[in-house]
């Protein structure tokens, strides 16, 4: 090559070659170190992705009374399930014999509250309570899966007349004796939690959605129980959804806190 | 073959010589710019000629808005309706969030992403839920975001979701250098995606997390696309722009609420018009015990947490 030959017959074009040459392995150099980055193996190592079926079998994020759902004639688009169902294709609400909803498994969560009492009891023919020892009232069997009596942290509520009026089933009574329908439980719920209801008449409480801008449109507001079973109002545990994805596994978290807060 | 030329400039030996390192070099130079080839689309030059979004003139805006629909349509196959949602007159948002009813569920991170058209791959989300001892200590090193029980809440926890905090002194909009971030007048931070370079100086000043950088081209499923996108909210993003929560521009900015609000099973999410005395977060402010996060750093949050009880 070229450092072989005599030195006479190089001194023109040595300079030149030396340069070419030198830019020859400087660009090889470049090419190498492009077509290295990509090939290294393990380099972006991520986990795989949470499937999209497994955000979809996380159950129904709010509680449907049974008569919104009836109201809705299975079109329950208004009702935000869009967090897993789609918009066009409303699902279909199935109803056994006796006319309660058949729940599907992934909403094994779902309460349906305000069931009519008035099916299957007589209105103006009073149930009689029994109470166990200790005085609280004895669920009946035919009643499990309907009723958990769990109103009150502490001191029970459970005395099904305190709420429910003892002459007419299909009608509530308040403590003061105000008659209430069943569409009125919200007030009936403000004769004890006025604080309460106080926020929840300024929006403050419970789920809103529409229009915070009232000229535009109206908000959506919910009631008590729409939310709440009046007789387990205390919200029962929900699946949490995913969490952020993380792109390298995590490590076990010490009990302690640790260092690894730089995040936030 | 003309060996007989002694009194050229040229012999053979010295001609092959020279070819044969030219022809190499330009091969290595070839092979050095060769990558070039794999960047794909090049930026068009509508979008590189763009003017500043503050100095585009309403017709220029429509020409952008139809230009961003031309790519999404190009890129997804459907044709969004990409609009530039301007501020109300007197209207200032502000959030308000009940630590006392937050449960932790993660269902406001995921209508999130899938109104705001978040990439799902890499994940970018804009909310981070801390779970939090309810040990009286408030100290934000023993949050956990990665927590997954079984069931939330966990006695002895409590909740406390993060997200932009659209700050009446944001410190993220001071340290952008071609100040692609801003303060509009309704009180949103917001980001123009066009204009970021993508420096990430936002993301090291914001003092709550709430920036997310773009490392990769962001992916989304064309059926899960939100076609009702606004120009300085949820349009697709591409790789190395900055984005992060904007109070749902293509939704608040109409009078509707933002989605993590819609979703929230537990109403702990309230929003409104802090100008108006009768909303919902006027109330809040004025009869709840309100905490701010990070008050000593002098952000001036517009979003507070409140307690009941």
């Amino acid at each position: 090559m070229a450092l072989d030959l005599p030195a006479q017959a190089m001194a023109p074009n040595r300079k030149s070659s030396v340069v070419l040459a030198s830019l020859t392995v400087a660009f090889a150099a470049l090419a190498y170190s492009f077509y290295e980055v990509p090939a290294r193996p393990g380099r972006i190592d991520r986990p795989p992705l949470i499937k999209p079926d497994a955000l979809a079998a996380v159950p129904g994020t709010i509680r449907i009374s049974a008569g919104q759902l009836i109201r809705s004639g299975g079109d329950v688009s208004g009702m935000d399930c869009y967090a897993c169902h789609h918009k066009e294709s409303p699902p279909e609400i199935k109803v056994d014999a006796v006319g309660n909803i058949i729940l599907p498994k992934e909403h094994s969560d779902l309460i349906i509250s305000m069931r009519n009492c008035a099916e299957c009891h007589p209105p103006n023919d009073p149930v009689k309570l029994e109470y166990d020892d200790s005085g609280n009232v004895i669920v009946p069997a035919a009643h499990k899966g309907l009723l958990s009596m769990a109103h009150g942290r502490s001191l029970r509520n459970n005395n099904c007349y305190n709420c429910h009026d003892r002459d007419q089933l299909d009608r509530l009574h308040t403590p003061e004796g105000a008659s209430l329908k069943f569409e009125q439980a919200t007030l009936l719920c403000a004769s004890c939690h006025g604080t309460t209801f106080r926020d929840w008449n300024a929006g403050a409480h419970g789920r809103t959605g529409g229009y915070w801008d009232r000229h535009q449109g109206p908000m959506k507001r919910e009631e008590c129980t729409s939310c709440h079973d009046p007789h387990a109002p205390a919200f029962t545990g929900l699946i949490p959804m995913p969490g952020p994805h993380p792109l390298h596994p995590l490590p076990p978290r010490p009990e302690t806190p640790g260092n690894d807060t730089h995040e936030l | 073959m003309n060996s007989d030329a002694p009194e050229a400039a040229m012999d053979r030996r010295s001609f092959l010589r020279t070819s044969a390192v030219f022809s190499a070099g330009v091969a290595a130079i070839a092979a050095g710019l060769a990558p070039l080839r794999q960047l794909g689309k090049f930026t068009s030059v509508d979008e590189f000629v763009q003017k500043y979004y503050k100095e585009l003139t309403p017709e220029e805006m429509k020409a952008v808005l139809a230009r961003i629909e031309d790519e999404v349509q190009r890129q997804y196959g459907i044709r969004p309706h990409v609009r530039d949602y301007k501020p109300m007159n007197g209207v200032e948002y502000v959030y308000a969030l009940n630590l006392t009813r937050c449960v932790g569920c993660r269902k406001c991170v995921h209508a999130c992403v899938a109104e705001n058209n978040q990439s799902r791959s890499p994940e970018i989300q804009y909310i981070r839920v801390l779970k939090m001892p309810n040990d009286g200590t408030f100290d934000m090193d023993k949050g956990d975001h990665n927590y997954a029980p079984k069931s939330v809440p966990e006695p002895g926890f409590f909740y406390m979701p993060v997200q932009c905090h659209q700050c009446k002194n944001p410190p993220c909009v001071k340290v952008c250098p071609v100040k692609a971030t801003w303060q509009e007048p309704d009180g949103i931070t917001v980001i123009d995606y066009n204009w970021c370079i993508g420096c990430r100086y936002c993301e090291a000043a914001c003092p709550y997390f709430a920036r997310r950088f773009n490392f990769a081209e962001p992916s989304i499923p064309k059926e899960q696309l939100n076609l009702n996108m606004s120009y300085l909210g949820n349009r697709p993003r591409h790789k190395g722009v900055m984005e992060k929560c904007h109070f749902c521009t293509q939704r608040t900015r109409v009078g509707r609420y933002p989605a993590c609000v819609e979703v929230c099973p537990t109403g702990s999410r309230k929003f409104g018009n802090i100008l108006d005395p009768d909303s919902e977060v006027s109330y809040i402010l004025r009869n709840k015990r309100v905490l701010v996060l990070k008050a000593e750093l002098g952000t001036l949050p517009r979003f507070f947490y409140y307690f009941d009880v």
